[in-house]
């Protein structure tokens, strides 16, 4: 019994970290239909730059976020601006093909700049664990857990109650219609895209902790978030921390009671199951038709 | 107030207007009607900033606006109702209505007393607030594109086709607000296929043919001139289908 | 000599490259390297050719297409194992093993539309990697399977292989190009420009993507079996490896997405970059890199593809006029030929029914979105042999109507009737099997398309036989030509349909939606945005067809046109019928005037016509 609720609690929190990882991904999706493949990526990136920082300043991987985020706001902008906005108006599946391109060059120079090989970062309370009860909570899961709830929780508030996030919507719904009232379309999805993009400073720096990484680890990254977001329903952010949770249990149950090479399989066998019966996902909504 | 000269624009290569001139008067109720594939609607995109002129100027009160970006635009006090489709479906009336103040977002004063007025003259942006706009009709969409327009309180609205698949009762709510504007002092430029209709509605008329100018006039000259039936309506008076016997 | 010159060039053009391939071991025998170089070409072609058919034709992007690669090796590995054969001889099996893989796959995530196909594709091929890692009773796991070498004499090098792929990649060519030729190959190109009009018109969407995935599996599922025979090693990170479904997409990119041979030129090209990288700027580590930039600078500035690019390059050197004027053309049209329907496999009730009896049953539906009910308990009948208009305030309900009659939503509540049988729950394409056709109200033509395919594409019944006749040539052909000879747009029949004019694409609309034979048709607002030379030709060609026995069900505001060609009028207020009858009838009735047409309407004395126009709008007019 001990066994099978340390194994949820667990997955719970990995599961948030999951959320936190998936949520920039379905945001750039919802908002403008891109499926950001370079997004597991820009994750590794975070990760390989925070674990750089604390090897050669000590700062806490996690904390470094605060440097991590904003950088990655920018470069997201950068990218928006220099790339992604010029196949505007062609089809989804270029966006994929271009993201996906991105991602291996960043991949390609991450393996000529930092080598191929396995990193991690491990601060002085990885090994630690806050105890409840029978329940042991390692401290790095917890931080990550509640640093990534907390930008959730931002990213939630920027959307629905501000101006900037009104703006973003508008634009993702309809462009010609944003223009029409004043809403810049190009910078509007740049400011979406850098904001998607900034979710994966925190994501990485906790990334860094909790797994070990290296350049091609993006492939397995990408694809669990995009199973997370396919799962959830593509571009619903409430699907996404469903799809996060299931997959973070699937993990963690898996590897508790069968064996850890299989955990990533049973995901996707989840996923197949689900679309088998909601081919739209959890959350995936129909709109009316002549309404888009 | 609103004048083109010798504008030239078009999609990818080609041009569809070729060297338009046009003038609008203030407070006047400019239509312009014209065959299929005219440029009508093309006129008012170069207008409102959605496409750039390849060749010659648009200028507002005198003031070049041809290579301005479309929230410039806005600014000098012209704002557009598109043909179709210019909601946000998945945001509710009152947002929608609300967006079209992006512009005046940082006065919030002024926010809020516009966005009372344009409840008391557009009644269905009160009536269904919360509702997303993509499950309004298409006559209730009109309306709340209209009242989003009106949030800037606009010198200048074009209206693109505002008879397009609307039923005669949801028309006659649409063209008592724009004589409303009108009698408000705005200036309306708008685009209508429906010649009777829009000259009806209009001071004065504009014909378009081959992406260029034919005729200009007040709307009655325009109406009773003996070109336009036999260029635009096929030797008929009205917009007419061939009839039975 | 003459029938050389008709074959297009670029038959021609890859025919000579064939013979001087066919040649070339024959030239130059005993350089390895070389063929061991042109035989991997062969083989990315193969698989950037087979990619083609559903990232291509249909649009669905596979990113993990090189797991079909994988799969034909490990089955023929491990039967050659098993079995003790050669694995040659098994490749084929290599080949079935990646169809009915894709079709699974295929049938769970090709469902839908949309994004998470894409998605999946990848995570596949990740989950096929694990999947042979821990297999390692099947696959020995991360060892690998060690084959034995080829059973030839060493002198003969790689020329068996280079045969081998070679005749693979013809082969895969000519499905290909015949699979484009069909009205299947049709239906893809449709699905890819337009799905939900697609079903529209009989294509049934879900069964079409499945088989062309299917179909895209398999010659890369047998060159897979050859392929570990040709390497004699196969390992879970080696066969289910992500660079190679790279490889394969940037290929038939640059090559030319959709194309023929561009996906063949593409995997040359892609093939001998690879390699100059390999030997000139060291490791595989270096080609991700390489790859990556490929693709980013393909997309972003060559995102059509070479031979497309060259393609619209010549068109505007040698360009051809022709007249899209809606003015020329109006003149001459064929007169109305309707063609009997196929008997449905399982129709029911006695066919060619009497006039008068009830064709299309609309009974007490229902469709709300969100807080609002668009469609409330409405009830409709349309009689055989009859034009029926439905008229109403915009917001009515009454395109909804239409969407949940024809299949592209589903109704909340009631049942719809058509000919005897509930199709309420029945897929689109299933209903315009049974003979229901539809337009829009905005025109949704297939705009790539020629004119003539997109009259082509539509299917009147779900037999393999109509799916894979003819496209191009034949009777289907033959038929469309003649659709568009009655709308009086033959002419255009090579043209690319979003060329025309608004009123002429509704023309081909109408002729599109002939092409399934129906015995109801649909027509949401024909007359919109159309002028009246155009608009004449439409009501004759409406009548002419119901003369034939055509059933018509027309939603529509321009008044006249409705009084003067239909018959019985259905007036529709908030979301219900309120008013049904003669034209003549409609018009003097209290309550459709109130609800519907205004004060206005009244009849004006000495003036028995009515006006188009609202109060206001009169006003100004006085």
């Amino acid at each position: 019994m001990t066994h099978l609720v340390q194994a949820i609690t667990l997955g719970l929190l990995i599961g948030g970290v999951y959320a936190l990882m998936a949520s920039g991904l379905t945001l750039i999706f919802g908002v403008m239909r891109i499926i950001n493949i370079a997004q597991g990526a820009f994750l590794v990136l975070v990760a390989m730059l925070t674990w750089w920082l604390w090897h050669e300043t000590g700062i806490d991987p996690i904390l470094a976020s605060v440097v991590t985020t904003p950088l990655m706001f920018g470069f997201g902008w950068v990218v928006y601006r220099l790339m992604i906005s010029r196949i505007r108006g062609s089809s989804a599946s270029m966006s994929v093909l271009l993201t996906f391109g991105f991602a291996l060059v960043i991949e390609g120079v991450l393996n000529v700049v930092a080598g191929n090989k396995f990193r991690s970062a491990t601060p002085s309370y990885f090994e630690e664990s806050f105890r409840v009860g029978e329940i042991s909570l390692p401290k790095a899961q917890v931080f990550g857990f509640l640093a990534a709830m907390a930008v959730l929780g931002a990213l939630y508030f920027v959307l629905t109650r501000t101006w900037t996030g009104r703006a973003i919507r508008a634009a993702t719904q309809n462009p010609s219609g944003a223009a029409l009232v004043g809403v810049g379309a190009t910078g509007t999805a740049a400011l979406a895209f850098a904001i998607g993009s900034a979710t994966t400073g925190v994501g990485g720096s906790i990334l860094s902790v909790l797994y070990p990484f290296f350049p091609a680890s993006h492939y397995d990254w990408i694809s669990r978030l995009l199973g997370i977001v396919v799962l959830g329903g593509m571009g619903s952010l409430p699907g996404a921390l469903a799809g996060a949770a299931i997959l973070g249990l699937a993990e963690t149950l898996t590897a508790t009671y069968g064996s850890l090479g299989w955990s990533t399989l049973v995901f996707y066998v989840v996923i197949m199951a689900v679309l088998l019966i909601r081919p739209q996902g959890l959350f995936g909504a129909k709109l009316r038709e002549d309404a888009v | 107030m609103l004048s083109l000269n010798g504008v030239f624009a078009g999609y990818g290569g080609g041009s569809v207007l070729q060297g338009v001139d046009l003038e609008c008067g203030k407070q006047s109720i400019t239509c312009i009607v014209g065959p299929n594939g005219a440029g009508k609607s093309t006129v008012l995109r170069v207008i409102s900033g959605l496409l750039r002129p390849s060749k010659g100027e648009v200028s507002m009160d005198g003031e070049p606006i041809g290579h301005h970006a479309p929230d410039e635009i806005l600014r000098k006090g012209i704002t557009q109702v598109p043909q179709s489709h210019a909601l946000f479906p998945a945001m509710s009336v009152h947002e929608n209505v609300l967006m079209g103040g992006y512009l005046i977002r940082k006065d919030r004063k002024l926010l809020r007393e516009r966005l009372d007025r344009v409840k008391d003259r557009v009644p269905i942006v009160a009536a269904r607030a919360q509702e997303h706009a993509g499950n309004l009709s298409g006559g209730q969409r009109r309306m709340v594109e209209i009242a989003r327009c009106l949030m800037l309180d606009p010198k200048v609205i074009l209206l693109d086709e505002p008879s397009l698949g609307l039923d005669p009762r949801s028309l006659a709510g649409v063209a008592d607000l724009i004589h409303e504007l009108h009698q408000a002092g705005t200036t309306v430029l708008l685009v209508e296929q429906n010649v009777r209709l829009g000259l009806g509605l209009a001071t004065h008329g504009v014909v378009m043919e081959g992406g260029k100018v034919r005729l200009t006039g007040t709307a009655a000259e325009i109406r009773d001139h003996p070109e336009i039936s036999s260029l635009y309506l096929g030797g008929g008076a009205g917009p007419r289908v061939a009839s039975g016997p | 000599m003459n029938r050389l010159r008709a074959v297009p060039r670029a038959h021609l053009a890859a025919g000579l490259c064939l013979v001087a391939l066919l040649l070339y071991p024959v030239v130059n025998p005993w350089q390895p390297y070389p063929q061991a170089v042109m035989l991997l070409g062969f083989l990315l072609a193969i698989q950037a050719s087979s990619w083609n058919i559903i990232a291509g034709y249909a649009g669905y992007i596979s990113l993990g297409h090189s797991m079909f690669l994988g799969l034909g090796s490990y089955t023929a590995g491990i039967l050659a194992l098993r079995w003790g054969v050669n694995p040659l001889w098994v490749a084929p099996i290599g080949g079935v093993t990646a169809v009915v893989a894709a079709v699974l796959i295929g049938s769970v995530v090709l469902r839908t539309r949309g994004h998470a196909f894409v998605i999946i594709t990848i995570a596949m091929l990740l989950a096929a990697q694990i999947l042979a890692i821990n297999s390692k009773s099947l696959t020995q796991g991360s060892d690998g399977i060690t084959l034995d070498l080829p059973f030839w004499d060493r002198d003969f090098q790689n020329i068996p292989f280079y045969y081998l792929f070679l005749v693979l990649l013809v082969l895969t060519v000519l499905f290909s190009a015949w699979l484009r030729s069909t009205k299947f190959g049709t239906g893809l190109v449709a699905i890819r420009e337009d799905e939900g009009k697609a079903a529209s018109i009989g294509v049934n969407t879900t069964r079409f993507k499945i088989v062309a995935y299917g179909a895209s599996a398999f010659f890369i599922g047998t060159a897979g079996g050859v392929y570990a025979y040709y390497l004699t090693f196969i390992n879970p990170v080696g066969s289910f490896a992500i660079l190679g479904s790279v490889t394969i997409v940037l290929a038939a990119l640059a090559g030319g997405r959709g194309t023929l041979y561009g996906p063949v030129l593409g995997a040359f090209i892609v093939n001998l970059v690879s390699e100059a990288a390999t030997v000139y700027g060291g490791g595989s580590q270096s080609r991700v890199l390489l790859f990556g930039f490929a693709l980013v600078l393909v997309v972003l500035f060559l995102p059509r593809g070479i031979l497309p690019t060259v393609e619209a390059w010549w068109r505007r050197r040698h360009p051809v006029d022709v007249e899209y004027t809606d003015q020329a053309g109006a003149l001459a049209r064929a007169p109305v030929t309707t063609r009997e329907r196929a008997p449905a496999p399982a129709a029911t009730g006695p066919e060619g029914a009497a006039e008068g009896e009830i064709l299309l049953d609309v009974r007490g539906v229902s469709k709300r979105f969100g807080g609002l009910t668009a469609v409330d308990d409405a009830r409709l009948t349309v009689r055989r042999g009859t034009i029926t208009a439905l008229i109403g305030p915009n917001g009515s309900g009454k395109t909804t109507l239409f969407n949940l009659i024809s299949g592209g939503m589903a109704a909340d509540s009631g049942e719809i009737w058509f000919g005897g049988r509930r199709i309420d729950a029945m897929r689109p394409w299933e209903r315009a099997h049974l003979g229901l056709g539809r337009t829009y109200q905005v025109t949704r033509l297939f705009k790539e398309m020629t004119v003539q395919e997109n009259v082509v594409a539509p299917l009147p019944d779900s037999r393999p036989r109509t799916m894979f006749a003819g496209g191009v040539h034949g009777h289907e052909a033959a038929r469309a030509r003649e659709l568009l000879d009655i709308v009086g747009l033959g002419r255009l029949a090579g043209e690319r349909a979003g060329a025309l004019s608004y009123g002429q694409q509704k023309l081909v609309e109408l002729a599109q939606v002939l092409m399934l034979e129906p015995k109801l048709i649909l027509l949401d607002e024909p007359a919109g945005g159309v002028n009246p030379s155009l608009l004449g030709r439409l009501t004759e060609v409406i009548r002419e067809l119901n003369d034939d026995g055509v059933t018509f069900l027309i939603v529509e505001h321009n008044i006249p046109l409705v009084l003067d060609l239909c018959d019985p009028v259905v007036v529709f207020s908030h979301g219900t019928p309120i008013a049904e009858g003669p034209p003549g009838r409609i018009r003097e009735d209290p309550l459709v005037l109130d609800a519907y047409l205004g004060d206005d309407w009244r009849p004006a004395a000495g003036d028995g016509g009515p006006r188009t126009q609202g109060a206001a709008t009169r006003e100004a007019v006085q």
